[in-house]
């Protein structure tokens, strides 16, 4: 075989594996149910949010309050669905934020914890433990506090959080914030107001 | 030995390409962003097209197929990156995460900007060995 027509035979397999693994290497993601309790919106709204979240990531916070913006301009065209995406390695409060979250979800506070909690992240961010700022919040939320407490030892609320995280993986999440505006995904808070440009365009 | 460095930065190229493009490009193009240094509307094309770029450099890297061209352009990408991580801590970027290999290793800029300058110079040394470094080589074969 001549040296031309190796090179054209290592192209070939090279795109053909790349494509192989897209098409049939990932596991197939599952399905991304609506939970009610982490969702803010019209459900029957044409622009439809999931977004995969860390709560210590500054990004996340940058793309939180770009989105509340677009809810309360546009009320009715704009639902958001958060899923857990702690990124244990970089964050040291990732999975502690979480568990508060979805604790506050369990008694119907979910996004009363959630606006302060982002609101005051650069405060309780680089602390060593960030339970008191968790604590003061989850009570100006409103929350029963020994429901609380006994919400975030239990396994099931840990659970909740990994499988978000396990769907993320399965979708190819690897970094927060993301998002599937439409099924279409979305990684930062500067493609967020590129894609949301396309449905809301500045006049 | 000069061929056994010609296949680690082969590899090192073929791995960081292979995993961008394994995962969504999305990923990579908010890599990229961080570095704040491409116009706004090339990011996404270098998004898609850089992963392909280091797959195949890489690939023939490692096989030692058409070598002096493989490693000349692995030595540009190399000082790409260099340029790339260097202006970003120059400014003071916040990146904690060089996006270089996505998921697969984490590895912070200062770290990555004396792994890429030292891949640099081991390629311009290889170019200047050139015959040594084709050993075990596709090249060397076709050459006989």
């Amino acid at each position: 075989m001549s040296k031309k027509n190796v090179t054209l035979l290592v192209i070939v397999l090279a795109v053909a594996a790349v494509a192989m693994f897209k098409l049939y290497g990932r596991t197939p993601p599952q399905s991304m149910d609506s939970i009610a309790a982490r969702a803010k919106g019209d459900p029957q709204a044409r622009v439809q949010i999931i977004e995969f979240i860390d709560f210590q990531c500054p990004a996340c916070g940058v793309g939180s309050k770009m989105l509340k913006e677009y809810m309360d301009k546009y009320p009715h065209d704009v639902r958001v669905q958060l899923k857990y995406f702690p990124l244990l390695n970089h964050h040291r409060h990732a999975m502690q934020s979480a568990l508060y979250s979805e604790c506050a979800g369990r008694q119907g506070r979910f996004w009363q914890f959630h606006e302060p909690l982002i609101e005051q992240q650069p405060q309780w961010s680089p602390l060593l433990s960030a339970d008191p700022v968790f604590t003061q919040i989850a009570k100006e939320a409103g929350l029963d506090m020994s429901v609380l407490n006994a919400c975030l030892s239990s396994q099931d609320a840990a659970q909740t959080i990994n499988d978000d995280k396990t769907l993320g993986r399965s979708l190819g999440v690897e970094s927060t914030p993301t998002y599937f505006i439409n099924n279409k995904m979305v990684v930062g808070a500067q493609s967020l107001t590129d894609e949301l440009n396309t449905y809301f365009p500045k006049s | 030995m000069l061929a056994a460095l010609r296949i680690i930065v082969g590899l090192v190229l073929l791995v960081s390409g292979a995993e961008k493009l394994l995962s969504p490009y999305q990923n990579f193009l908010y890599a990229l962003q961080a570095y704040q240094m491409l116009p706004h509307g090339m990011e996404e094309a270098v998004a898609r097209f850089l992963p392909w770029v280091e797959l195949f450099t890489g690939l023939f890297t490692v096989l030692g197929l058409w070598t002096a061209w493989a490693l000349r352009a692995a030595m540009v990408l190399f000082a790409g990156f260099v340029v790339v991580v260097g202006q970003a801590l120059l400014r003071a970027l916040p990146i904690d995460q060089c996006g270089c290999f996505g998921e697969l290793v984490h590895l912070p800029p200062r770290a990555v900007l004396v792994f890429d300058s030292i891949l640099l110079l081991v390629c311009v040394f290889l170019l200047r060995h050139l015959p040594k470094a084709m050993q075990w080589s596709l090249d060397r074969y076709y050459s006989k």
